[in-house]
């Protein structure tokens, strides 16, 4: 169930970022927003627009994880595809494995159908980089050792 | 989950309990206390008359440890018995849980029914309170009628592993940052060696 055993090596990420800006470039997208199903955002690309892309990604997974319990109810084991359709930009969501989803916002320089027909394709590079990922061992460096008491710390202050 | 392209560990907490129990109460309070530069924006998705009816949903981000700065992702799920679907949703992938109970003697009965459908919805999901940290937060502690915090102990706190608890009146603020600070030290020591706090703290 944990989303934090999926552990991003640098080359986890050097990947996933050439598939999704290979992805942008081929369906005309303008941002590419790769999700765990939980709602935590593990990576995206795209033209730099300002997003509040940590929000967009709790929303997402929550409208997909919507969409295919509805699914269920219906006797489908997904749907595999979300679509929004605004008047200047939409938004595109599929699947990618059990585990992630991938959300695509794009304008009028483009259409549905080339955003779909990308998405599969970048989704199944996508879903076999984070395969390999989730079957390696977590590294121990960083994580071995229990935490200290300074770094056991709490985190947030209460106003006094 | 971790990243080490760009040096974060996500947490997802989600706050869990019976309908009016405050959950909601909680991220407002943590939203209106916390700088910008620590939180992001809160999102309610609510009814009309401000119950949830999906989830409540606050970034918070937090210490950096061993090079990783932390970030925690607060959810709510929606109270109301009707909703259990949702709530199943919104625990997806969650690293640390706080129960929020509602202090009141008559809502005794609503709480321990949503501590059954806790563990029933961690089920769906082959997981179960063993498995990721959580607290006890008795909220409401302002009103009257309240149930003594030892009845309440004996209610919802009696699994094998007993668990830290806070008394709490989220309204106004009081136990709202030692109950967020608690679990999620908890979250981040389960990441990292053995897990410790888990096994005391408890009165």
């Amino acid at each position: 169930m944990k989303s934090r055993n999926t552990v991003i090596q640098q080359q986890d990420a050097a990947r996933i970022h050439e598939i999704l800006t290979h992805f942008l470039g081929e369906s005309g997208a303008a941002e590419a927003l790769l999700i765990d199903r939980g709602g935590q955002l593990i990576a995206m690309d795209g033209d730099g627009q300002a997003l509040d892309a940590v929000s967009i990604s709790a929303l997402a997974a929550a409208a997909f994880s919507s969409t295919a319990a509805m699914a269920q109810l219906l006797g489908e084991p997904e749907f595999s595809v979300l679509f929004h359709e605004g008047t200047k930009r939409s938004i595109h969501v599929s699947t990618v494995d059990d585990e992630t989803i991938l959300l695509a916002i794009f304008d009028e320089r483009t259409t549905v159908g080339m955003v779909r027909l990308f998405a599969g394709e970048a989704s199944r590079a996508v879903g076999s980089v984070l395969g390999e990922a989730r079957t390696r061992p977590k590294p121990q460096a960083e994580f071995a050792a229990p935490l200290s008491e300074a770094e056991s710390r709490s985190p947030w202050t209460p106003p006094s | 989950m971790i990243n080490y392209a760009n040096r974060i560990i996500d947490f997802k907490i989600v706050y869990y309990g019976p309908g009016l129990a405050g959950k909601t109460a909680n991220l407002q309070y943590i939203h209106r206390c916390l700088p910008n530069a620590n939180r992001g924006n809160m999102i309610s998705l609510a009814t009309g008359d401000d119950r949830t009816i999906y989830f409540d949903f606050l970034p918070v981000s937090a210490l950096t440890v061993r090079g990783f700065q932390t970030r925690f992702q607060l959810y709510t799920v929606p109270g109301q018995v009707q909703y259990n679907a949702t709530r199943r949703l919104v625990l997806r992938g969650a690293d640390g849980l706080v129960f929020v109970a509602d202090s009141q003697f008559e809502r005794l009965r609503e709480n321990v029914e949503s501590f059954r459908s806790l563990e029933a919805n961690l089920h769906e999901y082959e997981s179960t309170l063993d498995e990721i940290p959580y607290v006890l937060q008795y909220n409401k502690r302002d009103l009257p009628n309240l149930a003594p915090v030892t009845y309440l102990e004996f209610v919802l706190n009696r699994r094998a592993a007993r668990v830290p608890f806070f008394e709490a009146s989220a309204i106004e603020g009081k136990g709202v940052f030692d109950t967020l600070n608690t679990v999620s030290r908890m979250a981040l020591a389960s990441e990292f060696g053995v897990e410790r706090e888990r096994r005391h703290e408890v009165s």
